[in-house]
Formats: C-alpha cells, sequence, structure tokens
C-alpha cells in the first residue's frame, strides 16, 4: 500500500519536472510527457471521434497544441485536466466540423467494424476468453453506440479513472452536471444492453 | 423489514453509487439494505458488471509510426517557437540601438560640421527633440508590427 502511494507520489512529481522542462522547450520532456499519456489520449479521442483515422490526426494535433500552449499553462492546476481539457476542444471542434449531429446523436446502425475489434477484452482461458470477449464486444458496442457527451463521461470516469472534481474540470461542468450525466449515461449503456439481450433472445 | 417504496429508492441510486457519485451516508445505507435484501444486491450486481466492464475495455493504442510523426511535429513546434521567442528578445535591444543611432547621428554631425556651439542653438535643439518622438514612434510602430507579423504566422499555419 505504502509502496504504492510512494510510486504514484513519485509519478506525479515525475511528471511536474516533465512538464517544468517542456514549459523550458525541452524536446526530451516532450517525449517523456506523450510516452506517458499516449495511450490515455488515444483512447480518450477513439472514444470521441469512433474513427481510427480521426482519433491518428486529433492525437497529432493535440501534442501539437500541447506544444503551443504549454507556457501558458499554470503549473498550480492539474496538467491531466488540462491535457485532456486540450484533447476534448479538439475532439469537439472536429466533430461539430465534420459530422454536425454527431453531439446529439444516438446512431441507430451499429457499425460492424473496428471499434468493436479494437475494444475487445482479451482475458485468459479458453471459454471465458470466449465469454468475455462476446461479452465485452457487446459491451463496447453498446457505448459506441451511446450520444457522445455520454461515451466521453463514462471513458473519463471508468477507463481513465478520473475522480469526478477532475471529470468536471475537463468538462468545464459543474459537479451535479458531471454526477447526473454519469447516471444517465450508464442507465443508458443498460437498456441498450438490455435492449440487445432482448433481441438476442428473439431471434 | 424494507418498506416496499425503499427498495425503489434504492436502485434509483444504485447507477449513482457505481459511478461514485453518492456522499458516505447514502452509500451506508444502500449497503445496510442490500446486505439484507437479495433481489437490490442482485441488481446492484449488474451495474457493478458493467462499470467492471468498461473497466476492462481494452486500451487502444496509437502506432509507433503515428508516435513518432506527432512527437516530430511537436518537437519541430518547439524549436521554432524558442526561434520565435529569441527573435523577439533580440528585435526590442536592436530597435532601441538602431534609433539610438538614428538619433544620435544628427548631433554628431552637427558637431562635427558647425563645433560645440552650434548645438546650443535653440532651433536646434528644438527640431532635434522632435526628431528623436517622431523617430521613436517610428521605430515602435515598426517593431511592433515586427512582433505582430511573427505571432500570426503560427496562427495562420494552423489554420491551414
Amino acid at each position: 500500500m505504502t509502496g504504492s502511494i510512494a510510486f504514484v507520489w513519485e509519478e506525479r512529481l515525475g511528471i511536474d519536472a516533465a512538464v517544468q522542462q517542456l514549459r523550458r522547450g525541452d524536446p526530451d520532456a516532450l517525449a517523456t510527457l506523450m510516452a506517458r499519456y499516449q495511450n490515455r489520449i488515444y483512447r480518450y479521442l477513439l472514444r470521441l471521434v469512433r474513427q481510427p483515422a480521426d482519433a491518428d490526426d486529433l492525437f497529432q494535433q493535440t501534442w501539437l497544441r500541447v506544444a503551443e500552449k504549454i507556457r501558458s499553462f499554470d503549473t498550480s492546476r492539474n496538467f491531466d485536466a488540462w491535457l485532456f481539457t486540450l484533447a476534448r476542444n479538439l475532439a469537439f471542434d472536429h466533430l461539430r466540423r465534420v459530422r454536425p449531429r454527431s453531439l446529439d446523436e444516438p446512431v441507430g446502425d451499429s457499425p460492424e467494424d473496428t471499434m468493436v475489434s479494437r475494444l475487445a477484452s482479451g482475458d485468459p482461458g479458453p471459454f471465458e476468453l470466449l465469454l468475455a470477449t462476446e461479452r465485452a464486444s457487446r459491451l463496447a458496442g453498446a457505448l459506441e453506440n451511446l450520444p457522445v457527451t455520454y461515451r466521453e463521461v463514462l471513458t473519463l470516469r471508468f477507463e481513465e479513472e478520473m475522480k469526478l472534481e477532475e471529470i468536471a474540470l475537463v468538462l468545464a461542468a459543474p459537479l451535479s452536471t458531471v454526477k447526473s450525466r454519469l447516471r444517465r449515461s450508464l442507465e443508458q449503456l443498460r437498456e441498450m444492453l438490455e435492449a440487445d439481450d432482448a433481441g438476442e433472445v428473439r431471434a | 423489514m424494507s418498506r416496499p417504496d425503499e427498495h425503489a429508492e434504492i436502485r434509483a441510486q444504485l447507477a449513482q453509487l457505481v459511478a461514485g457519485g453518492l456522499d458516505a451516508d447514502a452509500e451506508a445505507r444502500i449497503g445496510r439494505h442490500t446486505a439484507t435484501c437479495p433481489s437490490c444486491a442482485a441488481e446492484l450486481e449488474c451495474w457493478q458488471l458493467i462499470t467492471g466492464g468498461l473497466r476492462r475495455l481494452r486500451t487502444p493504442q496509437p502506432s509507433p509510426a503515428l508516435f513518432e510523426r506527432a512527437r516530430a511535429v511537436a518537437a519541430a513546434q518547439l524549436t521554432v517557437q524558442a526561434e520565435q521567442r529569441q527573435n523577439r528578445m533580440m528585435l526590442v535591444p536592436l530597435i532601441v540601438f538602431s534609433w539610438v543611432v538614428t538619433v544620435a547621428g544628427w548631433p554628431v554631425f552637427r558637431f562635427a560640421t558647425g563645433g560645440l556651439l552650434s548645438l546650443l542653438d535653440i532651433h536646434f535643439r528644438q527640431i532635434w527633440l522632435l526628431f528623436a518622438v517622431f523617430s521613436a514612434l517610428t521605430w515602435l510602430a515598426g517593431g511592433s508590427a515586427a512582433v505582430l507579423l511573427s505571432l500570426r504566422r503560427p496562427h495562420e499555419r494552423r489554420l491551414a
């Protein structure tokens, strides 16, 4: 327990130091931060825009924006929230520009594509693997069909493991909004999974 | 014995509970209820299955090529910004130096051609002062334009 707290603390200090170095223009610090955050930022972007090609483009734009704006970052603030806010703004600008209706989906048709295969879980064990993969695929499929604001909040809470206060910072929304959005998104996700179950039983 | 409507109240809060959005009192109340109510406990388990599944979804990763491309673009941006900052820092002393040379050039020329007394001429001093102010404004405007242009260029590149 103490070891894990010490590890988290060390990691935090490492990030703070890298942010300070990056503010002085050090490209090595940029590489350090990118290596640390690449998977989280990419996953978040992919959850928002769903298309891997768009996520790739936004991933690159996010780090370019980090390089441009890092000197205006207030080091007393939370770097994670600042970084995710940058990525979020770019993703929502993209969604407004490319697919104006994306912000108030739900999408009816489930694309049988890349995302599900990318998101499917890989638990070990032969039979369990099959079941878990099947379950994870359905969950990933249902998640993908939620409106973007719901996908976003679920990703930040359960995949990024952010605190509600941090999510409120990223969304620039009150804590009460974050809580109610989380509840609604979970309820809608469950409804979709149950509808999926019912459809399977009928079939 | 639970009130019949208590089950509905508890179930309405379960999604909020698994999202971590309830306070300690509400959590404890739900804990006490589900300890004695199998149907609400099963309902809670359903929610936990969903959130557990969300936590275990595989993390998609950017390709190494994408990582490298993004790193190179961002590092190039850092270099450009460092150069721009350096240029701006150089610009200020250069402008001041140029202005001093321009303003000082005239009395030096006057001293060289007319001697020390020619510098004390009241008309010369008035005109020279006006010239100093005018040239200061000119250099200041030129310097500001250069800074503004250097700031505008990256903005235009981004729009493009």
